[in-house]
């Protein structure tokens, strides 16, 4: 449900809470019963219920995430013009949904995934208001990226089960499948966000959204 | 105090109770910061899920409906 539309509902529901909060004498009727019930009970529990699941939407997009000061150079790294940069080449390149970048990559393609990642968001929410979040540069993973995220997509595409490189050694491809060789931190895609390296010759692609 | 005035005092609590949940919640799908969904669960869902809880209790709580002629029967709800 789009946001505009729940807020309408949210406030439908509290202006007609305040007409039964201002004349609670109409509850006298079997039909003021009924507003009442609805007004009291069902609406405000549905626009709860419409709100979080609008807020939890909201939290998958890479605007939330970008929206606490410490992801900005993140964020930046996304529109470095080189293809080496692994993050920026995906979300330029849309292999990566724009609007979900970080939560594409960063989120487990298990079966608790999400919950996890909501948690990770709720711990991230603690650190940054309660806490003393860390430098950009200094932010790490909490454990190795998995080569299941990458393989989610990638895995059964030509370009990777054919490419030169993944084909070069007949133990690498089963070794990248059985995530004992990663694909980000094992010399091959090490160049992902970089942020604190990137030196004076970077440029920033300015297109996309 | 008339039953009718404690129903209807009730209602008037648990009236208040949700709609400053909802206007808190209505505060919330507009604001774009991180800290927007941490306050509509806590401080606008405590604010709804309180206000209903005490509506519910207005309900079970309510005297039981008599017909007898000192107007009893008009009694909100």
């Amino acid at each position: 449900m789009p946001t505009f539309a729940i807020v309408i509902l949210v406030l439908f529901s509290a202006v007609l809470a305040g007409v039964v909060v201002v004349r609670p004498a109409i509850t006298m009727s079997r039909a003021g019963k009924i507003l009442a019930f609805g007004v009291f009970f069902f609406l405000p529990l549905f626009s709860l219920v419409a709100g979080m699941e609008n807020q939890m939407q909201r939290s998958e997009s890479t605007a939330f995430c970008l929206s606490c000061h410490v992801m900005e150079p993140y964020g930046k790294s996304l529109h470095i013009d080189d293809p080496a940069y692994l993050a920026g080449a995906h979300y330029q390149n849309h292999r990566v949904p724009a609007d979900e970048a970080c939560y594409t990559c960063h989120t487990d393609y298990a079966m608790f995934g999400t919950f996890e990642a909501k948690l990770g968001g709720l711990r991230h929410l603690y650190i940054y208001y309660l806490g003393k979040p860390p430098q950009p540069e200094n932010i790490k993973l909490y454990r190795p990226f998995n080569n299941r995220e990458c393989l989610h997509c990638h895995l059964g595409a030509r370009s990777f089960e054919q490419g030169a490189t993944h084909n070069a050694d007949p133990a690498t491809l089963p070794a990248i499948k059985a995530n004992s060789l990663s694909c980000v931190s094992s010399g091959c895609h090490d160049t992902v966000h970089n942020v604190g390296r990137w030196g004076d010759k970077v440029k920033f692609w300015d297109g996309g959204s | 105090m008339r039953p009718g005035d404690l129903i209807g005092r009730r209602l008037r609590v648990a009236g208040i109770l949700v709609i400053t949940g909802l206007l808190v919640e209505a505060l919330c799908l507009v604001w774009s910061k991180p800290i927007a969904f941490v306050v509509l669960v806590c401080i606008g869902g405590a604010l709804i899920g309180l206000g209903v809880l005490f509506f519910l209790y207005s309900l079970v709580s309510a005297p039981p409906h008599t017909t007898s002629s000192s107007g009893s029967s008009e009694d909100s709800l």
